[in-house]
């Protein structure tokens, strides 16, 4: 019978889903797996993974192991398992999806593995794992660890390849290396299978809790290269409260890093690195939805993801989201690097920067406010450091950028339709105020409301990101604020006003503060090059050699008609520019996808786009980091040729290479045509 | 005749030709006419005339004078004439009828009853003759016999021949400045959909006719074969293609139908379409409107694991069309 259980198990990993009872066994074990191999369950000398995880929840008596089997298992509280592989094979190659882990309080410790603590010099909190999960080759497995038992905590251990094949026509369900759901779900619905019981989403005593994922890498092999088959999502809490992941690196993912689903109030994800994720899927870095109350997100790096860092779609409850790094998102989607629907979130002391849009974007539809964005440092945006949607915009572009400058409340229907209720933001009386040892920066805000002003160091205009707040004070009952100015160095200033009742305002504009001698400090604009890395650079830049070098890159690859492939021929220039961007770190690229001019301009913005992806994506596997390339999709509207012949139109179907450096590299653009593919 | 509904409609082009006329002094009778429209239309904007269709001619008499005369040689071979005493004539105005037709509605579908009314009216001083009044009713519409009221002649009999009926009233005469109302009633039956819904009024006496029509627009009503799609986009988080609590709407996704109409879904990813056309439509969901979401399993309706949506939509019907999606992963490359 026990046989009978495990082949079940083993095939479907999702039969024990309906033995939830067995789980509150009062006695656990302590295990020490000590085999990386995976299997039918068999009484040998090799304890696996499958094995002690179907031991702690039941579906496996300990009789059937083998005594040196049962060596390695000791009774205790909770259960432990802990690893003991040999060093030399450390990745264990799943055959099938594990059976969930459902019993209360497992601990599922890669830790214990000897060997284990090394670290990266950039990731100081997050030790390389030893051991690695990951799907055999030619298995399709959805999930690396589905989490259905409440107080479980998965540590140090690495899961990457976790993604479902394409089905006909509809996707399976969450599919990610972890998945935290209350009941462990089929792939999709099988005709043959008993029907399955559903998910109680809306009980909220079936929901699990307690969770904890620490010192993870997931997505990317110890070798933090990109893996042939990515995973679907890092992270997805589906259906559980308090769930903590921390310290957790989160790399490569197709979709988001760490996607909610119905429930994940009192969700903690601290000190994370969420780094180039969304690839092939949902773009954000994190993507938030459902019941978030008490959620918070703190302390993390969120950074080269396709679309937004954070985007709070339509939840429930209050997020804290405080002292991340955002940086270098938008890869894919020009987003706002936050953006925000609901009410009373908090986003303060956040570093948000290098975005193609705006800093943090406040929704109007649906209506969102009290949401607090102070204390945050911008820099390098496409936009407003805050850009709050006004007139209940809902069209496309206002679901990922905003709308710009809002103008001053001329009504207070304007706040019923407006992000932040229309907060207005602050003004100053001048735009450059007098000089002198000391003086008064006075302005209008709404009254009573705080207005915290802030030092900007770009140029991009009149509202250019606010680089760091300098002061904070009370505007009166009539909306007067004043700035004692005692500093005699000059500066540029602009300013934002908070009102609990509301939330934050937009920028005002930029006004300058010339220094005692009349002059003003200068700004670079914001289209000089900066360094594209995600982690803050440990060694020092070399110094520039005297001579400057001479680059020579091809400028463009081709694409045959109506395919997005890369051709072998177009694979050698690829690998040219790969080595380019190997050899000058400081180079970064746009890939600005074309198409001829035939078919319509939808399809063909469409096209052109896979065709960057797919340049993108060969650069990526040769181990590009996400953060230096970017992806711009023309369609067909900027043709290299007049002509209509076909060699023309070959010549269209292109992806360009735009780089940029920081080092002052001479480049020469060489336009290659050795991988014309005339149809 | 004088088309006065087209003065009444252009009121500028009036001005105008009152402007012209007053230049062309041969065309003296269009002046007054034309400032006789004005006046009424000026009444008519004042509120103090209703607007009716048909203005009636004031009744007119003429003076008909006549002499004779002859002409002769006298003996002195001159020629010579002469003049008989002028004769006067009073002509009377003749018998010249008028004639109004009005419905109760501007719009019918079928299953609705018409009441028309017709005003016949003699603006001559004399008697008109026997009248009788013919009606062809439009395509579609039965008229219903017992409803036939008129005042203050009575009619003696009804004849039906296909669509229209006559009107008989013994022999009786209109006098002059007299008038008469006939109402009645005909049913909108499923035939009038095919027709035009004009329908001519004619009223006859032995010297004159006159005849009016009036238009009624039909509707389908209950007949009409379009139905109403409605649906949904969400995001699925239990997989049973239904949207609970919870499950927030997708914006500005968009669904194809088969006869190639896109849809977008509100900011709560809801959608509407009146006025479909009934039958098997088929929607689908653009995957490429919602970037980051593709079709989510569902784990209970077999049906629903597809891309579209297939409904059969009833004439006059609602029908259907849920798509629950979910975040993507492994989006096509090619």
């Amino acid at each position: 019978m026990n046989t009978l259980w495990t082949v079940l198990a083993l095939g479907t990993g999702l039969s024990l889903g309906m033995t939830g009872a067995i789980a509150q066994a009062p006695s656990g074990y302590d295990i020490t797996v000590n085999s990386a191999i995976d299997g039918v369950v068999t009484p040998d000398d090799d304890l696996t993974l499958r094995e002690a995880i179907l031991l702690v929840n039941g579906a496996l008596a300990l009789e059937a192991l083998s005594p040196a089997e049962q060596a390695l298992v000791t009774p205790a509280v909770t259960s432990t398992i802990g690893f003991d592989l040999p060093s030399d094979d450390t990745a264990i190659a799943l055959t099938a999806a594990l059976p969930p882990l459902q019993a209360v309080g497992l601990v599922l410790d890669g830790t214990t593995q000897p060997g284990y603590g090394a670290t990266r010099p950039y990731l100081p909190n997050v030790p390389v794992p030893v051991v690695s999960l990951t799907p055999a080759a030619g298995t399709e497995i959805l999930t690396g660890l589905t989490i259905t038992g409440s107080d479980v905590t998965v540590r140090g251990l690495n899961l990457y390849g976790f993604a479902a094949s394409p089905r006909i026509a509809t996707l399976t369900t969450p599919s990610a290396d972890i998945l935290v759901i209350n009941r462990a779900l089929p792939a999709d619905l099988d005709p043959d299978a008993p029907m399955f019981e559903g998910l109680e989403l809306a009980d909220p005593e079936a929901t699990i809790t307690g969770v904890t994922i620490e010192q993870n890498w997931l997505g990317t092999p110890p070798d933090e290269s990109m893996p042939e088959q990515r995973s679907a999502a890092g992270v997805v809490v589906h259906n559980a409260t308090d769930v903590r992941i921390a310290d957790n690196l989160i790399q490569h993912h197709e979709a988001s890093g760490v996607i909610t689903g119905f429930r994940a109030d009192g969700l903690e994800l601290d000190g994370n690195a969420i780094i180039g994720n969304g690839l092939a899927g949902m773009p954000d870095g994190v993507r938030l939805e459902g019941s978030l109350i008490g959620a918070a997100v703190t302390n993390n790096l969120i950074c080269a993801n396709d679309g937004s860092g954070i985007y709070l779609f339509k939840p429930e409850g209050a997020v804290q989201i405080e002292s991340n790094a955002i940086r270098f998102n938008g890869r894919r989607f020009r987003r706002a690097a936050v953006y925000v629907m609901g009410h009373g979130h908090t986003i303060v002391g956040n570093e948000i920067g290098y975005q193609p849009g705006p800093g943090v974007a406040v929704s109007a539809y649906p209506l969102s406010d009290r949401n607090l964005i102070r204390e945050n440092q911008f820099a390098q945006l496409d936009g407003l450091s805050i850009d709050l949607l006004a007139q209940g915009s809902s069209d496309i572009l206002h679901f990922q950028r905003g709308d710009g400058p809002n103008p001053p409340r001329n009504h207070h229907h304007r706040r019923a339709e407006t992000g932040n209720g229309a907060i207005n933001a602050p003004e100053f009386n001048v735009y450059a105020f007098r000089t002198g040892p000391d003086y008064a920066i006075v302005g209008q805000a709404d009254p009573g409301s705080e207005v915290d002003l802030y030092q900007i160091k770009q140029d991009a205009g009149f509202y250019s990101p606010l680089t760091e707040p300098l002061m904070t004070t009370t505007a009166d009952g009539d909306g007067n604020f004043s700035f004692d100015w005692d500093t005699d160095a000059g500066a540029w200033v602009s300013a934002i006003a908070s009102d609990p009742e509301f939330g934050t305002s937009e920028p005002a504009p930029v006004i300058g503060l010339p220094a005692s001698n009349g002059t003003l400090p200068a700004r670079p604009p914001t289209t000089v090059p900066f360094e594209a890395t995600c982690y803050p650079p440990v060694a020092a830049i070399p110094d520039r050699p005297a001579e400057p070098i001479v680059l020579r890159v091809p400028r463009n690859i081709h694409f045959a008609l109506d395919q997005s492939f890369i051709s072998l021929e177009s694979s050698f220039i690829l690998d040219q520019i790969a080595d380019a961007m190997q050899t000058y770190p400081s180079l970064t690229v746009e890939l600005q996808g074309h198409t001829d001019p035939r078919a319509s301009v939808g399809y063909n913005q469409a096209l052109s786009e896979r065709r960057a992806l797919a340049a993108r994506d060969y650069l990526l596997s040769q181990g590009i980091a996400a953060e230096r390339l970017r992806i711009v999709p023309f369609g067909e509207s900027r043709r290299r040729t007049q002509g209509n012949t076909t060699l023309d139109y070959a010549r269209d179907r292109r992806v360009e290479f735009i780089f940029t450096d920081t080092q002052g590299l001479d480049i020469i653009f060489e336009a290659v045509e050795s991988d014309l593919q005339i149809e | 005749m004088l088309r006065l509904d087209w003065i009444f409609s252009i009121p500028g082009s009036a001005y105008r030709l009152v402007g012209y006329l007053a230049r062309s002094f041969k065309r003296r009778f269009w002046l007054q006419a034309a400032i006789a429209f004005l006046v009424v239309q000026l009444l008519s904007w004042s509120g103090v005339v209703p607007n009716f269709g048909l203005t009636p001619v004031a009744a007119q008499s003429t003076n008909v004078t006549n002499q004779a005369g002859g002409s002769y040689v006298d003996a002195s071979n001159t020629p010579q004439r002469t003049v008989s005493n002028p004769t006067s004539l009073q002509a009377t105005g003749t018998a010249s009828l008028t004639i109004i037709k009005t419905a109760d509605r501007g719009a019918a579908e079928p299953g609705d009853v018409v009441v028309y009314r017709l005003l016949v009216r003699n603006p001559a001083t004399t008697p008109s003759g026997a009248l009788t009044i013919t009606d062809e009713l439009p395509l579609g519409l039965q008229f219903i016999e017992e409803s036939v009221r008129t005042s203050p002649l009575q009619f003696t009999s009804i004849t039906t021949r296909d669509r229209s009926f006559t009107l008989d009233f013994g022999g009786a005469s209109l006098a002059g400045g007299q008038e008469l109302s006939v109402v009645y009633a005909a049913l909108v039956t499923p035939d009038a959909i095919r027709g035009s819904g004009r329908n001519v009024a004619q009223a006859i006496t032995p010297t004159s006719s006159a005849s009016a029509s009036n238009e009624l627009a039909i509707r389908p009503g209950i007949l009409a074969d379009c139905g109403t799609l409605v649906g949904r986009v969400f995001v699925d988080k239990n997989f049973d293609g239904e949207q609970q609590a919870g499950e927030p709407g997708v914006p500005n996704a968009v669904v194809f139908m088969d006869d190639g109409n896109r849809i977008l879904t509100d900011p709560d990813g809801l959608f509407s379409v009146a006025n479909v056309l009934a039958g098997n439509r088929v929607g689908t969901l653009d995957l490429t409107s919602l970037p980051g979401y593709t079709l989510a399993p569902n784990l209970f309706r077999l049906a629903d694991n597809s891309q579209s949506r297939l409904v059969q939509l009833e004439p006059g019907g609602l029908a259907r069309m849920n798509f629950g999606v979910t975040p993507a992963f492994g989006e096509e490359q090619g």
